[in-house]
């Protein structure tokens, strides 16, 4: 993975991070900026991290379905004109519809790597998009209960009575 | 000529939207978190409320939130005609119009340096910011702080304007185009603060139906077939559809708590629109003129209503 493409992840990981957070900051109250700025780069690590493994994922995905093993076939990896465009991430945050632009930014995404998937494994086009859709929703459903659970555990550690 | 067109739609037009948004939706952050208070100071010398004399209690309150061309305190042009139009015309009503619906913080648009410089090279993307403020509001993410913090900033200027919690004197909102949406989610913490019987009237409103109207005694939807604004956010906002009959719009419908007055052939902006003083009717009223007597009948309807009652 070039050093481009690290930053681009990372970039397109904090951009990531904002969109998700901020809607939630907006709901809760007494949030130090030190504090804020502490999430957003943890979370740009775990979201950057995510970008990552999404190409990995799926092909580990397509290598289940495939009639024979493929030996000598490399995972495709991020370039970064693939990862460019989830720099933009932060739409989530974008007000009523965020979420509906989120969701067209990661399915543009999908089907652009959808074809050198296709072409590192020798799956159709289709399949290789099933497969990246599958570890998508996966990697999103695997993130989304860590974030429940930090903010459960956050949650009941800020209602603790203090000693 | 085509790909040029998309360039310049996805090169320019696209981060300046996206920045917007982060820019309208961060003032809401800001609210939220405490980083800064909401502002209550109004500039020197303009006054809490026109109108009734403070000296003896209004017949009612009014406020009036104004359309998204409502950038400082003072009232924008069309929005300074109606008010002034309604003060000549119930001179029994305490008549505010500094609150500023499209500011969490109540910070005016136009006194903001940066602010400032684009009024002056791109005025339009003024407009810009208080149309996504309305977006802001009607989200559902935002729309319970922005509710509360718009909320409070009309509370603590009728408090100001010399409201007294629990007197009974019915506070009317009336909300011009996304004015609307900004009435409608006052209601509640109108209702927390100050226990006054709320009046809402919406002229050409602009507004997503998802707020609880509860608390409001009833909402007068001043509208007209060739409001065609209204219509757009009547489309795209699900909970105004009949269908989804459990929304709060249609619980209030249902609950006989809206009602529609045409004030056709008014537009909802424009040389020929609710507020211009030019547009002349077969009665020899100017559209303004009728827009003003409705809004002061059905108060004063109220008002007769509310004496009447046990």
């Amino acid at each position: 993975m070039s050093p481009a493409v690290v930053v681009l992840l990372l970039v397109a990981g904090l951009s990531e991070a904002i969109g998700r957070m901020l809607p939630l900051i907006a709901r809760r109250s007494g949030a130090s900026r030190t504090g804020v700025a502490g999430l957003l780069m943890a979370g740009a690590v775990v979201e950057g991290t995510v970008f990552a493994l999404w190409p990995l994922t799926a092909w580990a995905l397509a290598a289940l379905v495939l009639p024979a093993p493929q030996p000598g076939v490399d995972a495709p990896a991020w370039t970064p004109g693939l990862v460019a465009p989830l720099i933009l991430a932060a739409v989530l945050a974008f007000p009523l519809l965020g979420p509906l632009l989120h969701l067209l930014l990661m399915v543009g995404v999908g089907a652009g790597l959808a074809g050198p998937l296709a072409a590192a494994t020798g799956l159709g086009w289709w399949a290789a998009a099933g497969c990246l859709a599958v570890a998508g929703v996966g990697l999103a459903l695997a993130v989304e209960a860590v974030r429940r659970l930090v903010g459960t555990i956050g949650a009941t550690g800020a209602a603790e009575p203090q000693p | 000529m085509n790909e040029l067109l998309l360039l310049l739609l996805a090169g320019g037009l696209g981060p300046v939207l996206l920045a917007e948004a982060l820019l309208a939706r961060h003032e809401v952050l800001v609210y939220t978190a405490g980083w800064r208070a909401t502002a209550t100071e109004l500039p020197e010398g303009m006054p809490h409320a026109l109108g009734a004399a403070a000296d003896r209690p209004p017949d009612a309150y009014l406020v009036y939130l104004d359309g998204i061309g409502k950038r400082r305190f003072r009232d924008s042009r069309d929005g300074g005609r109606l008010v002034r139009a309604l003060i000549d015309g119930a001179p029994e009503l305490r008549v505010l119009g500094q609150v500023l619906p499209y500011s969490p913080l109540a910070d005016p648009l136009a006194d903001r340096p940066v602010w400032a410089w684009l009024r002056r090279h791109v005025g339009l993307l003024l407009f810009l910011h208080n149309v996504m403020q309305i977006f802001v509001a009607a989200d559902r993410r935002y729309r319970p702080v922005y509710n509360r913090a718009v909320g409070g900033q009309i509370a603590t200027q009728l408090r100001l304007a010399g409201y007294r919690p629990g007197s009974d004197i019915p506070v009317v909102l009336l909300g011009y185009s996304g004015g609307a949406q900004v009435a409608t989610g006052a209601v509640d913490e109108l209702h927390t603060r100050l226990c006054a019987p709320l009046l809402l009237i919406t002229l050409g409103g602009f507004h997503n139906g998802a707020n609880d109207l509860t608390h409001a005694r009833h909402l007068h939807e001043l509208t007209s077939a060739y409001d065609r604004i209204e219509r757009v956010g009547t489309w795209i906002f699900p909970p105004r559809w009949r269908l989804l009959w459990r929304s709060e719009w249609n619980r209030a419908r249902r609950a006989g708590k809206v009602t529609v007055h045409r004030l056709d052939p008014a537009t909802h902006v424009g040389p020929r629109s609710y507020i211009s003083p030019d547009a002349m009717l077969p009665d020899g009223r100017s559209h303004l003129d009728r827009t003003a007597d409705t809004v002061i009948a059905l108060i004063r309807a109220h008002g007769s209503e509310g004496t009447a009652a046990p």
